[in-house]
């Protein structure tokens, strides 16, 4: 992977190297993207809709950042003007230093997108061609990052369809191809919409374990958005929640679990009818109520003093209790709570 | 230990210690990397090349065997010319469509996005492939060509210095239209086939009356068509041709190249201002 001084620009041979010790440490405190106040506006009038509005935001390098939030929530928005695709009317995007307003070719040396609904690559050239293409474009010369190239066709499964047009692969592995090529060319920043659409359990797994060592290993930096809490959970080291153009979470997946906990126990009993449930909702917040195999299964908000409360109760309605256990918040209903939204799109009810 | 290898592109990589660092690419690498994907299109995918030979000579045909039919003695003194025209007509319509046309597509398959996001931009990507695409319409066009001289009988004057130079000026403008054409499709969208319509002008630029109306020189195609003309009904070889003459085709061309491009950097500005850039 190519190197880069704190200038932002790409640096390579002994021109790297010279420049190497008098710029590790600004560089290292550099962040891959800082975005400052970003405002976006579409249409006028009483059709004028905000996508972002204000919005601050630094990644650092090597870190794994997930961008959450419903549809029309400003996600693609904000992506799309990191990149330069959207012209935001306010505020600044850096790329490793670089004010992407004054150095367009500085500051996207080193960054590359996966964007969702889009082929992103060519179907009518081969995997590998594409990988070449992309690298090119990217402003590495292909044949410097061949070995490079044969490790990404080998990490997704792609060496023996290397010499294969994209067109003639399935939905998967043309995603496949996209990531590889986005890639190709060593970029140091990716941004990745969606990049587990369509892909079966096991490619899925692969990817992110895929994304997970090249942050760990190779220093990448990656900006992933997806509607897959389960995508986002297992690889990003800090999640940006956005509603209305606004970001209303910022946090590591572990500080937005915890500040979700809510001291929910679930019993599961069979002697848990009306009676008792209605017992129940008088002294404590019921959150959930299932039935499973005969059995009532019921979330109860208590924890601490209110959990011998809840016993107590239990025990003084003679309910025999099968099964107990402590509920762990999940990052879904983190995002329910903090937006307001469920994951698909739709506001919450 | 190092290790040669040969690239699909016919360039040669070294694997060698210092391989491993990536290299910067330079323009030239840009190039061929541009030039080598678009001849790889080109020679896997043949239809497209051969549909449009085919259509061109069937409509030909009609042009020619109905005219005789109808014009008789008149459509065979004027046959030279028409020809030429011809020719002149399928090179403006395969430079004009595959520019506009691929602008269209890589905006569609999200290709165009990621360009944006390169350190190179759209911008001489956008160019080189143009440069391909008039390459690629030489070679289609003149097989039409060959064909039209087979079928009618008829005998020009081909000098390839004179017929290369002057026809690749003249559609070089048309390259400029079709630029144009795709900076608005970036902002519109569907309405290439609007576009499309526009290759129907050429005929009336081709046949422009150039001598009777000498302001209409500075039009696309009619001053080239004019002057190859000369160079292929009369013989006129391209050193015979006045400076002035050349002047302006070149002034011409590289005119209506820079108005285009200029149209289609403003539409591509523009569409990111608006967020429409990869709507589709």
């Amino acid at each position: 992977m190519a190197q880069r001084g704190a200038t932002g620009q790409r640096q390579t041979g002994a021109g790297r190297v010279e420049a190497e010790g008098r710029d590790e440490r600004t560089a290292a405190a550099t962040p891959a993207l800082a975005i400052e106040g970003i405002s976006k506006q579409f249409g006028s009038g009483d059709d004028a809709v905000q996508a972002v509005d204000d919005v601050s935001l630094s990644v650092d390098r090597g870190s794994v950042v997930g961008l959450l939030g419903p549809n029309g929530a400003g996600k693609t928005t904000l992506v799309k003007s990191a990149l330069g695709i959207v012209v935001p009317d306010a505020g600044t995007v850096r790329v490793f230093g670089t004010d992407v307003a004054e150095g367009r070719r500085a500051a996207y040396t080193d960054v590359d997108a996966m964007l969702e609904g889009a082929r992103n690559d060519y179907w009518r050239l081969t995997v590998r061609e594409n990988l070449r293409y992309f690298a090119t474009i990217h402003g590495v010369d292909p044949n410097s990052v061949a070995d490079r190239h044969e490790q990404l066709l080998e990490r997704f499964d792609l060496a023996t369809k290397a010499d294969t047009a994209v067109r003639e692969l399935s939905r998967g592995m043309k995603q496949k191809v996209s990531l590889a090529s986005v890639l190709a060319g060593g970029a140091e920043l990716v941004f990745l919409d969606e990049p587990t659409l369509g892909l079966d359990i096991e490619s899925s797994r692969t990817l992110r374990s895929e994304l997970r060592r090249l942050a760990r290993e190779e220093g990448l930096t990656i900006v992933v958005s997806s509607h897959d809490m389960a995508v986002i959970e297992d690889i990003c080291d800090r999640v940006v929640m956005m509603a209305d153009g606004e970001v209303v979470a910022d946090d590591t997946v572990a500080a937005l679990l915890s500040g979700a906990d809510r001291d929910s126990v679930r019993v599961t009993s069979a002697g848990i009818d009306d009676g008792v449930l209605a017992r129940l909702r008088d002294r404590f917040e019921v959150a959930r109520v299932e039935t499973v195999d005969g059995r009532r299964r019921v979330e109860v908000g208590a924890g601490g003093d209110t959990l011998y409360e809840l016993m107590d109760t239990l025990r003084a309605a003679g309910v025999t209790v099968e099964d107990i256990r402590t509920v762990q918040p999940e990052l879904e209903e983190v995002f329910v709570d903090r937006t307001g939204m469920e994951s698909g799109g739709g506001r919450s009810r | 230990m190092s290790r040669d290898a040969t690239a699909d592109d016919g360039s040669r990589a070294t694997t060698d210690g210092d391989a491993t660092t990536p290299r910067p690419a330079t323009y030239y690498h840009l190039a061929r990397a541009v030039l080598y994907r678009e001849f790889l299109i080109f020679v896997r995918y043949p239809a497209n090349a051969i549909g449009g030979i085919v259509v061109s000579l069937f409509f030909f045909g009609l042009l020619f065997y109905g005219g005789r039919l109808l014009a008789g003695q008149a459509l065979t003194d004027s046959l030279e010319g028409i020809i030429v025209g011809y020719f002149l007509w399928t090179l403006s319509v395969g430079a004009y469509s595959s520019v506009s046309n691929d602008i269209g597509s890589e905006v569609q398959w999200g290709t165009l996005e990621r360009h944006i996001t390169t350190p190179f931009g759209f911008a001489p990507v956008a160019l080189l492939k143009g440069v391909a695409k008039v390459v690629r319409t030489f070679l289609t066009s003149a097989v039409v060509l060959a064909v039209m001289l087979l079928l009618t009988g008829t005998w020009l004057s081909i000098d390839p210095l004179a017929v290369v130079v002057i026809a690749g000026l003249a559609i070089t403008s048309v390259l400029g239209l079709g630029f144009a054409a795709g900076g608005v499709t970036v902002l519109y969208k569907r309405i290439g086939n609007w576009l499309n319509l526009l290759q129907f002008g050429f005929i009336v630029l081709i046949s422009a009356p150039v001598f009777e109306l000498p302001w209409t020189r500075v039009l696309p195609l009619a001053h080239g068509s004019a002057l190859l003309q000369r160079a292929m009904v009369d013989g006129t070889r391209l050193w015979e041709f006045g400076p002035l003459e050349l002047g302006l085709l070149v002034a011409v061309a590289v005119g209506y190249l820079a108005g285009g491009y200029l149209v289609f950097y403003y539409a591509t500005r523009r569409a990111r201002r608006l967020g429409v850039l990869g709507d589709y």
